[in-house]
């Protein structure tokens, strides 16, 4: 019996061909590679921190807001959500609390970014995620994704957008820093570029080492953030968990790279050749 | 019912249990409706907490079931096992009705439906993204299963060229359909390795890929065992114990393959500890490796594999082992801390239930006016 004929074989072939030309369809101009030590960040220690809330009324004013009147005449959200993209929580426990300010953390290598369909969020070369309205398809993956559950959904509209801090990205293309750094009256809360602010994290740390965790949240975690992190309590206890330093996209990306060539090219030799074993076994 | 059926000209009258199919399809319809009219928040109760609800759940759930229809093309064609040629079109068509509703509740999901086409723009496409590779696999996929099912309408029409031209191109077609469920199978547990913080560890893992297209495999054998032995009976037709012996064969090698794979990653990971803590957590992933894996294992491991309804029986164990699998990984295991509860609202439930009736209602017309077994006579011959 012939083992294969030539026939088939081409067209197993083309059925591979076709999935793989259709599979790897035309990649994305990427963001240039920028050094993210000279990208745009935020410094927020903690232990400086008075939970005054100016930060979420400064982004409520910037980004036109609406207040989240809980109980009686406060405007106090609990959480983030579709109309508050950064506010303070408090941790208390027995004598020791600390405040801990929320929002988009603007990752270095960031997860939403990376399993985006359609590159809806983008991360900037000045250091803001960014989120296109126009290319959302509303498919919540980056809920998802996300680590520090920031992307929050306005459930209400007919046609929803995904809403976070955005990192004031339209001030800076005008040359000014974040509305929330600006308001913080402590300084607990400081923007500038994020190497600089690394540094400035580190000298703090050495001049009062009792006052700190040793350790800059955000310097190395998750791969890297552009919001860093300054306490006196443990990281975990203000919801900042150790995420190791590898970039939560490292392992997926890193499958895809192995998996989907894999599939593409392993996928119709494998069925040519079982079909070619079957046919001289005389399989039935 | 009888008098309906002669208007339409139909051969043979319409069975009464159509009639509730379509009820509940028309009244599914009328929600889809409203749901893209009125927008998620009004017809929902997914929250920020649970972005997902049981619309991604089913899908996650029907995909694998769906996969029946690539397990026995690979059978039929590239194993060259003739006599499942008989099966393979009850299969093909079962799965083509699945992945048609996977697409619409797809499209009901997401909140920006006026612009999905963003997925299919050269110049947006995100190559990292798996959701994007899942999204273009299952579009090519359910035109490579239309072109499967094509044959079983044209025939009854009489028309024999482009049935020839299918028949002719079979292997092309199952070909590039085999590839594409191979990569969106697989594909749609690697879209969770992101969520290693977001997921339960106990099903998180950085081999959900390979656990994903084994249990895809697994569960589409299981959906035909199941399948074909409804079928059979309805159309009293004898069954043919030597093939559903070997589909269980082939179902207890694939799942001892997966348990191998499972116990591996748990005792790897050092998730053991975890899975004897007999929390609630701990309790649901017994309950998975018991009623998805152990079970049907023992049962086709036995004797009874050759009994007719033991590869039915295991199969039934193995549907619900992979259900119980996608509500934790795409709901109950899924979530951040202090979260709102979700429940789906009884909207999420009748759009469901409705486009499920849909399925059958179409599988039913199927089944009972055209003819999706050919002559198992005819086959062998």
């Amino acid at each position: 019996m012939p083992s294969l004929s030539r026939r088939d074989f081409l067209k197993i072939a083309a059925a591979g061909a076709c999935t793989a030309a259709v599979s790897s369809a035309a990649a994305p101009v990427l963001a240039k590679e920028v050094d993210p030590l000279e990208q745009f960040g935020m410094l927020y220690d903690a232990t400086m921190c008075v939970g005054c809330n100016g930060c979420t009324n400064a982004c409520r004013q910037w980004n036109n807001t609406s207040p989240e009147v809980v109980s009686g005449l406060y405007d106090a959200p609990k959480t983030l959500s579709v109309h508050t993209w950064t506010m303070i929580q408090l941790y208390q426990e027995g004598d020791t609390y600390s405040f801990v300010k929320r929002a988009c953390m603007h990752c270095v290598d960031p997860a939403c970014v990376s399993g985006c369909p359609v590159h809806a969020l983008q991360k900037s070369d000045e250091g803001p995620v960014t989120y296109d309205p126009d290319r959302c398809i509303g498919c919540r993956y980056c809920m998802y994704t996300c680590p520090f559950h920031v992307p929050r959904f306005e459930w209400d509209a007919v046609l929803p957008v995904v809403a976070k801090c955005t990192l004031c990205v339209d001030r800076v293309k005008q040359g000014l820093g974040s509305a929330c750094a600006e308001r913080c009256p402590t300084g607990a809360l400081i923007w500038g570029k994020r190497g600089e602010l690394i540094a400035e994290a580190e000298g703090r740390i050495k001049a009062n080492p009792e006052r700190y965790v040793d350790h800059i949240y955000g310097k190395d975690d998750a791969g890297g953030t552009s919001i860093l992190y300054l306490s006196s309590v443990p990281f975990e206890k203000l919801g900042l968990d150790n995420m190791g330093t590898e970039p939560i996209p490292a392992l997926s990306e890193r499958t895809g790279n192995v998996f989907i060539p894999s599939i593409l090219i392993g996928g119709p030799l494998l069925l040519m050749a079982t079909r070619a074993i079957a046919k001289r076994e005389g399989w039935a | 019912m009888n008098i309906l059926a002669k208007k339409l000209k139909l051969e043979k009258p319409i069975p009464w249990t159509f009639y509730p199919l379509l009820l509940l399809t028309l009244l599914g319809v009328v929600l889809c409706i409203y749901r893209l009219a009125v927008g998620l928040g009004k017809t929902t109760n997914m929250n920020d907490a649970y972005p997902w609800g049981i619309w991604i759940s089913v899908d996650l759930f029907l995909i694998p079931v769906a996969g029946a229809a690539f397990t026995m093309s690979l059978i039929a064609y590239f194993f060259g096992r003739k006599r499942y040629e008989a099966i393979i079109r009850p299969a093909v068509v079962a799965g083509f009705l699945g992945y048609g509703v996977v697409g619409v509740l797809l499209f009901l999901d997401i909140g920006r439906w006026h612009q999905f086409y963003n997925i299919f723009n050269p110049q947006y496409i995100n190559v990292h993204s798996f959701l994007e590779e899942v999204s273009l696999c299952i579009t090519l996929y359910t035109f490579i299963l239309m072109l499967e099912v094509a044959p079983v309408f044209l025939e009854k029409f009489n028309l024999k060229v482009p049935v020839q031209f299918i028949e002719n191109s079979i292997f092309f077609i199952a070909g590039v359909g085999v590839v594409l469920s191979l990569l969106h199978q697989s594909s749609l547990g690697s879209m969770f390795l992101l969520m290693r913080y977001k997921l339960n560890p106990l099903w998180w893992s950085p081999a959900l890929p390979l656990m994903f297209l084994l249990q895809s495999v697994v569960t589409g054998l299981a959906t035909t065992a199941v399948a074909i032995n409804l079928i059979w009976r309805m159309r009293g037709l004898p069954i043919d114990r030597d093939l559903f012996r070997r589909i269980g064969q082939a179902m207890s090698l694939v799942l001892a393959l997966y348990a191998a794979l499972k116990l591996g990653d748990t005792m790897g990971s050092g998730d053991m500890e975890l899975l004897m803590r007999f929390d609630s957590f701990s309790i649901i992933a017994w309950l998975e490796i018991f009623v998805g894996t152990l079970i049907p294992m023992a049962i086709l491991f036995s004797r009874l594999v050759g009994h007719s309804m033991g590869p039915f029986w295991a199969g039934i164990f193995v549907l619900i082992g992979t259900l119980i699998n996608r509500l934790v990984v795409s709901w109950i295991g899924l979530t951040e801390p202090s979260p709102t509860p979700y429940f789906p609202s009884w909207i999420e439930i009748m759009i469901t239930v409705g486009l499920g009736a849909g399925a059958f209602l179409i599988y039913g017309v199927i089944v009972y006016y055209f003819n999706p077994l050919p002559d198992p006579k005819a086959a062998h011959s």
